[in-house]
């Protein structure tokens, strides 16, 4: 991927990121985010995982955030913003966040194997590469256990939703 | 006798026991559903038996087949009749508590909207076993993730009660945050090792990181990771200085959920503790300042745990406090691992079998209590001894268990944490860790004295359902058993045969 680019989107996704969090308003918060997936798709695509990025539109841009602004709507969310922040939290958490960053810079400076560009892929002749076959096959053949438990996950999590979100029982 | 149940049938069988009570919800014609409790109590408490039947999986899996990422040994197949045995028990408290949850929960007729509040601790069981086989991270993230999600509706049931709601979103975000901090470091260490499997990685960590290997120089890297795996583990045992989030929690729960939490929630993220640290303390490169950062989480952990419970007045606060004070103790057999790792491993699973049976039994006959005291303070406990003296006792045994008193399955695991400390020569933990103690006989003795020296405000006597007598009664021997005669749970531990390790 051409290093511009990775900044680029790079750039973009933290910014709207952070976006998300500093808006006042609910749903610009949520199309801060919609735009923060779209890069995370971009960068996705920059390093030749094209199922991963498509997924990433569709499932994460697409769907969840559709869901997002329905329950914003629905929920008419006024009270955030007028909610008076707690400047003490803020800077605690503002310090520990920097602290993590300066680790981070501190550790990524000291990692020698970083400085090198990734090994190219060797694919057998006559193969091209086919992310969604390999995506399927590690899914449903190595990894089948966890897969599954992700589906009783999923299970107890609708559970979950209505059992807290279930109205009054006539 | 011949083995000839595959040992993953038990977390299938807890599945389809979760799925049956799913159903039986949805189509049961009878409002009361205290019956699917009834059932699901004796097929788990009749699974343990079968889990003594059960066959290892093969040796050598093939590449590419699901043991890869599940491995039965004797600490997994212990830590999952803990996770059955325990979930039975926390069934009967839902029994016993189902009176105050109908209270809070949308419902006109008792025992309507209950349902849920037993079928969800059957499938957070199936991820508590899940978690106790689990040898690859992937694995291990997915049943630490399915038992977390249930935590969070678990601890969020009672609606229309504000605390609890409070404890749901409190546990939700920070939990949330802590799987985040799991997740990142183990993306480290998968970048360093290449591999997701334990064994694997520590093969590839090893070798990279000998003289002369690929990985020299990385060390910084591999700190990152661990430590970040290390921070998000401490969410989950709820070790200082991660342990913001307990005393709310635990005080605002359902109190069976309470005690799910102390004792499942705990048990789970120290097998998993023990897992990933027995791959960072095989690299001779990070093993000294893991070691430092556990003994320094240990110190933290059995201070803030044992000073903060002091003042407590509410039960439920107390035993929050006490739970942190409780994995302090843990955290020393953990800093012990690298040099005593037999000892030290042996300690941490007996101290948690006893820490299960004396927070369970404690925690029963907290909710009988506190039901018909209306209020779950030291106070609503005063004259317990003259109200009921069967609970009094119990309640008595289960606290000086939990203090560490000669005879109980609390000193025995207290001994064993202090034998592998001393064994690895961490005398400043000891040193913590006894202050702890004395610190602990203060506050858990004020509940004592209050059940049998203070008049009480009400006297009417308090009345136990036979369910409820006959574990509490359980407890109460397996308590004394496990204190005086611990050799059948410490022969299942190790291959090798114990005899008498605590007459040494």
């Amino acid at each position: 991927m051409n290093p511009i680019l990775f900044y680029l989107f790079s750039i973009l996704m933290l910014g709207f990121g952070i976006a998300v969090v500093a808006n006042r308003n609910p749903v610009a918060s949520a199309m801060s985010l919609v735009v923060s997936f779209f890069c995370l798709a971009a960068l996705y695509v920059g390093l030749d995982a094209y199922f991963l990025a498509s997924i990433q539109v569709v499932v994460y841009a697409g769907a969840v955030m559709v869901l997002f602004l329905f329950i914003i709507m629905l929920l008419d969310l006024k009270a955030e913003q007028r909610r008076k922040f707690n400047k003490l939290a803020i800077g605690g958490g503002a310090l520990v966040a920097l602290a993590f960053a300066a680790q981070l810079v501190g550790v990524l400076g000291s990692h020698p194997r970083g400085d090198k560009p990734f090994p190219e892929l060797k694919l057998p002749v006559g193969e091209s590469l086919n992310d969604l076959q390999h995506v399927g096959e590690t899914l449903f053949s190595l990894h089948t256990l966890p897969f599954q438990v992700i589906g009783v996950l999923i299970l107890v999590a609708t559970i979950g939703v209505i059992v807290i979100s279930k109205r009054e029982l006539k | 006798m011949q083995q000839i149940i595959p040992a993953i049938t038990l977390e299938i069988a807890v599945l389809v026991l979760g799925l049956l009570m799913l159903f039986a919800e949805a189509f049961s014609t009878r409002a009361d559903r205290s019956h699917m409790a009834r059932y699901a109590i004796a097929v788990l408490l009749a699974l343990v038996g079968f889990s003594f039947f059960t066959t290892p999986p093969p040796a050598n899996p093939a590449a590419g087949s699901m043991w890869n990422f599940y491995a039965v040994d004797a600490t997994a197949m212990l830590f999952k009749r803990i996770a059955l045995a325990t979930t039975a028990i926390v069934l009967v408290m839902a029994l016993e508590y189902r009176s105050v949850l109908a209270k809070f929960i949308p419902g006109t007729e008792e025992g309507r909207g209950t349902g849920e509040f037993y079928c969800l601790p059957v499938f957070i069981c199936a991820g508590l076993m899940f978690m106790a086989s689990a040898v690859d991270f992937i694995l291990i993230f997915v049943a630490l993730e399915l038992v977390t999600i249930g935590f969070y509706v678990l601890v969020a049931y009672m609606r229309k009660h504000e605390q609890s709601l409070e404890a749901g979103v409190k546990y939700l975000i920070l939990g949330a945050l802590s799987t985040g901090f799991l997740v990142y470091g183990v993306t480290w260490i998968f970048g360093l090792s290449g591999h997701t499997h334990l064994d694997k990685v520590k093969a590839a960590l090893v070798a990279g990181f000998a003289a002369g290997g690929p990985l020299v120089g990385n060390e910084h890297a591999l700190l990152f990771g661990i430590m970040l795996v290390l921070v998000a583990l401490g969410f989950k045992i709820a070790a200082a200085p991660f342990q913001l989030w307990v005393p709310d929690v635990y005080q605002g729960a359902p109190t069976p959920v309470t005690a799910f939490l102390s004792v499942g929630s705990k048990a789970a993220g120290f097998i998993v503790l023990v897992r990933v640290l027995e791959v960072f303390l095989a690299i001779p490169a990070v093993r000294g300042k893991v070691v430092a950062a556990l003994v320094l989480l240990a110190i933290l952990t059995l201070l803030y745990g044992n000073l903060t419970a002091m003042p407590q007045d509410n039960l439920k606060r107390l035993f929050a406090y006490s739970s942190i004070a409780h994995a302090g103790y843990l955290l020393i057999a953990c800093a012990a691992l690298s040099a005593d790792p037999a000892g030290a491993k042996e300690a941490i699973s007996f101290y948690l079998a006893g820490y299960l049976v004396m927070t369970l039994l404690s925690f029963l006959v907290l909710i009988t209590v506190a039901r018909q005291s209306r209020g779950d303070d030291i106070r609503h406990f005063a004259g317990l001894g003259k109200r009921n003296p069967f609970l009094a006792f119990a309640m008595t045994v289960a606290i000086a268990s939990l203090a560490g008193i000669p005879l109980t399955a609390g000193f025995l695991g207290k001994f064993l944490v202090f034998k592998s400390a001393v064994a690895a020569g961490q005398y400043a933990l000891i040193g913590v860790g006894i202050l702890g103690v004395g610190a602990g006989f203060y506050y858990y003795f004020k509940v004592i004295a209050a059940m049998y020296w203070d008049e009480p405000t009400d006297r009417t006597p308090i009345t136990v359902g036979p369910l409820t007598r006959l574990f509490v009664g359980g407890l109460v021997a397996l308590v004394f058993v496990l204190g005086i005669w611990p050799a059948p749970i410490l022969n299942q531990l190790s291959e090798r045969p114990i005899t008498a390790v605590a007459h040494k």
